[in-house]
């Protein structure tokens, strides 16, 4: 028989190729790994933007405290982490912190308070830009927003320092816990080179893990910080995080064993995954939740002279409230989100168990009470063209989404089909997210559906403030005093009853007002390898605390 | 005729620079003409409104544009394309090291298409209307036809999931610094596998056909049936007269197949998480990274430029005859 030479090195190739194949799933070792969807561009936690990047970052830097998410209350719950122990001065001007002695760098210097303070410096200082830059409302701060050290820290001795709040400020654990860096590397760069310093790729850490190597676009690997006063030989000494831009690819790999857990499953993939014995989905519902903005005020006019006026046709409330009788979010929930999410009612989500008003019931899906309510406010279809109108102007609009999401795609159309059965003509336009985005703060649409990711704990200012200046977030130009009031008393020093009824008192109003129709919560689910044990996966996310998780095959 | 021949290779130089300048030029006042701009990942509820107007002044957005413009094509006369403001290093820097693993697989693929094709080509048209020719025309149409994400999920579903032959993504392995030199560089070529038959196929199939069609329009014309009354046998006319004469437009198809290559292979890359070209580039423009965007176009363009401009010296050397009509 007679064989080509390159046939047969190609046989050679492959056999030689079959014979390395490396058919190791994640199975067996002590290692987890994490499929993500794209790569981090720093581990410097003073550029840590992006939600992968805190959560890495996370790993290496500790803070001074740290919180869990306490099931029981709805609230974050706080322990000591680099600080042991901490005593609170009578008037909550100042508090006592006394740092671990056990704390090493992962270069083998000890923590102390110096890397305590110039974190608070690095952090506040224009010069750097960090992601915490100007969020220090209860500290002494310059006319630039850089903390005043001297006035505000006194380090007593290398582990023991003083923090000094200006009076009627009120300071939390939770602002005071931001990562801590190491002086002595961090004190040696100039700080307008920090941003592009070789430290952001190559990180001294204090915490449970530590850097090992990165492979650009390919994967992150952290590995157990032996010296970590968190370590427990018996947890998991690897951490990967793979990168894996494509989703169907993600969830191949998930079920071969390739990677251990990842986020943000698709509802309709959920009845496979099932079917993998070896794969536990969990749903966390409560961060995210899609809305349908109406702006509420005269574009043309805010944008050309500044002045306030309602909209002619999303002004009003009671067109708001029929508008939200019309749509049928129950009908998207069943059959898109297949009942992994929850209707939403107002900005408060349930896991607030404290706060959140369960009086509060959502407006129905009632055709019948929206036409009566757009009657009532003289919207008729006067010329018999199917379209209400009022003042000669037709209820016609845009509702503008950002491309690529497809539940939007499926709600736009079935909010289209409801807004029509009681006269109402809606345009739907998809736009580049970039271009969305600028649309929103140049204020350029009149009706938009999207998406809030909601911070820990509650914020309500960033959204719903009436100071349109002061509060870029405020995309709909949602305006009310009584609302106001209550977003500045719970600024203030008040009890937990009072906080709770201005809670409540605030959800009442928005639902009254209904700025935006509320849609439905977006579940997270997070499917993961059940080998992983000790897992917690709570509103804070599913890798918070994995220096806990152990592995049993 | 040396003469002629450096004076059309300066010309094409400097049409080739004009080219680039222009559509670095064009590019540079689009994406700031476009919606969107840089600072608006740094707008959240969770950070102060003030970062997204620091950073703005930071990356010099504010400027006019004029001033902007002046001032880059200043930096790049230094050759400096600035800093990236995702990757917070030069663009450079960060460009190349992307572009080395495009610029590999991008070669293998590229050589995996042309050997294939050719010796398909040349294999069936010598069975001429037989079924393997027939079946080979056939497959070439569909395998042309299928998007490359097909091709992509389907080998990771049967060889990778399936038959667990594969691995699904990725360049290398996890315990890939652990291995020696040599399980290495099977650990590569191992993950290359699946990624190189999805972005070779198509070409493959593009090549296959252009090449076929050619060789048989030679085949039919008057001077090859001369040749072979003349009493040549179908081999020397094949491989003297047919394939020569054929090969001419079929190395311009493959230039310009080289340069989109070089410009990253996008669907691949997603689908089988490679890090190249393709990816850093929609990367680049959906975050508005404009150093970078401009980073990139400017290794695209240039490498298009490059292998269309040695794709015709390469014809050139092959037909003497078109050096006459100054065609570079």
């Amino acid at each position: 028989m007679n064989i080509s030479k390159p046939f047969l090195i190609v046989v050679l190739s492959i056999a030689v190729l079959f014979i390395h194949c490396d058919k190791k799933t994640t199975a067996g070792s002590n290692r987890v790994v994490i499929g993500i969807s794209a790569d981090v561009q720093t581990f410097n936690p003073l550029f840590a933007f992006s939600v992968d990047e805190g959560s890495i970052t996370e790993l290496l830097y500790l803070g001074l405290f740290d919180f869990c998410w306490d099931e029981e209350t709805g609230d974050l719950k706080s322990y000591p982490m680099l600080a042991e122990e901490w005593e609170w001065a009578e008037d909550s001007s100042s508090i006592k912190i006394f740092l671990r002695d056990d704390v090493y760098w992962t270069d083998g210097k000890q923590l102390t308070t110096d890397d305590v303070i110039l974190s608070f410096d690095l952090f506040s200082d224009p010069e750097v830009n960090s992601r915490l830059y100007g969020t220090f409302s209860s500290m002494y701060k310059d006319e630039n927003n850089h903390i005043d050290i001297k006035k505000s820290f006194k380090d007593i001795s290398e582990y023991e320092l003083t923090i000094t709040f200006p009076k009627n400020s009120k300071p939390t654990l939770n602002e005071m816990s931001i990562p801590i860096l190491p002086s002595h590397i961090y004190g040696k760069i100039k700080r307008d080179e920090l941003n592009t310093s070789e430290t952001n790729f190559n990180p001294v850490s204090n915490g449970p893990f530590k850097f090992l190597r990165w492979s650009r676009n390919q994967n992150i690997t952290l590995t157990a910080n032996t010296k970590s006063f968190l370590y427990e030989p018996d947890n998991i000494n690897e951490l990967v995080f793979k990168i894996i831009p494509d989703y169907i690819s993600r969830t191949l790999q998930l079920n071969k064993g390739e990677i251990d857990l990842m986020e943000l499953v698709k509802t309709e993939d959920i009845e496979d995954m099932r079917k993998n014995q070896s794969l536990n989905i969990v749903s966390v519902v409560g961060r995210e939740y899609d809305y349908i903005g109406w702006n509420n005020i005269d574009l043309e006019l805010f944008n050309k002279e500044n002045k306030i006026k309602p909209h002619k046709l999303f002004g009003n409330k009671n067109v708001r409230i029929a508008l939200s009788h019309a749509i049928n979010n129950q009908e998207i929930l069943e059959e898109y989100l297949l009942n992994y999410g929850e209707i939403a009612v107002t900005p408060v989500s349930k896991i607030f168990k404290k706060y959140y008003n369960p009086k509060i019931k959502a407006y129905d899906y009632n055709i019948g009470k929206a036409k009566k309510l757009l009657a009532a406010e003289d919207w008729k279809d006067t010329n018999n063209n199917g379209i209400l109108d009022k003042n000669n102007t037709e209820f016609r609009f845009t509702l503008y989404f950002p491309s690529g999401n497809p539940l939007r795609n499926y709600a736009s159309t079935i909010i289209k089909n409801n807004l029509a059965s009681i006269g109402i003509e809606m345009k739907i336009v998809n736009l580049e997210m970039g271009s969305f985005i600028d649309h929103l703060y140049e204020k350029k649409m009149d009706a938009w559906m999207a998406a809030w990711y909601i911070p820990i704990p509650v914020e309500l200012k960033s959204y719903w403030y009436s100071d349109l200046e002061m509060t870029p977030l405020n995309f709909v130009s949602y305006q009310n005093k009584q609302a106001d009031d209550i977003i500045n008393e719970l600024e203030q020093k008040i009890s937990d009853k009072r906080k709770k009824d201005l809670y409540f008192k605030f959800q009442e109003i928005i639902h009254n007002d209904q700025p935006v129709t509320f849609l439905y919560w977006i579940p997270n689910i997070t499917v993961y390898n059940k080998r992983i044990k000790n897992i917690h996966i709570t509103p804070l996310g599913s890798i918070t605390h994995c220096w806990e998780w152990k592995i049993s095959d | 005729m040396n003469n002629k021949f450096s004076k059309a290779v300066i010309k094409r130089l400097i049409s080739s620079l004009i080219t680039l300048f222009l559509l670095i030029s064009l590019l540079f006042i689009l994406i700031r003409i476009s919606p969107g701009n840089p600072a608006q990942k740094f707008i959240s509820p969770e950070l102060s409104p003030e970062i997204a107007q620091k950073v703005a002044e930071d990356f010099k957005l504010n400027d006019p544009l004029p001033e902007q413009y002046l001032s880059f094509i200043g930096n790049l006369i230094q050759g400096d394309l600035g800093i990236s403001y995702n990757y917070r290093m030069p663009v450079t820097l960060v460009v190349w090291e992307f572009l080395s693993f495009t610029l590999v697989i991008a070669a293998i693929s590229f050589l995996v298409q042309i050997i294939v094709s050719y010796y398909l080509a040349v294999y069936t048209i010598q069975k001429q209307n037989k079924n393997t020719d027939n079946l080979i025309s056939s497959l070439s149409l569909i395998f042309y036809s299928t998007p490359a994400f097909v091709i992509g999920v389907l080998l990771i579903y049967l060889l990778a999931v399936q038959v667990d032959l594969f691995p699904t993504s990725g360049f290398t392995s996890l315990d890939y610094d652990s291995l020696n030199y040599f399980e290495k560089l099977l650990d590569k070529i191992h993950h290359l596998i699946l990624p190189l038959i999805t972005l070779s196929i198509a070409g493959i199939a593009l090549f296959y056909r252009y090449l076929r069609d050619n060789l048989e329009d030679i085949y039919h014309q008057t001077f090859i049936v001369q040749l072979r009354a003349n009493g040549l046998n179908e081999n020397t006319i094949l491989r003297k007269h047919v394939i020569p004469n054929a090969i001419g437009p079929f190395i311009s198809v493959a230039g310009i197949e080289l340069g989109i290559l070089l410009g990253g292979t996008l669907i691949t890359e997603v689908i089988f998480s490679l890090p190249g070209m393709g990816r850093l580039t929609i990367d680049s423009i959906l975050t508005r990274d404009y150093p970078l965007i401009i980073g990139c176009t400017f290794a695209a363009g240039l490498l298009m430029i490059l292998t269309n401009f040695i794709a015709d010296l390469l014809k050139l050397k092959i037909d003497k005859r078109l050096l006459r009509g100054n065609v570079i």
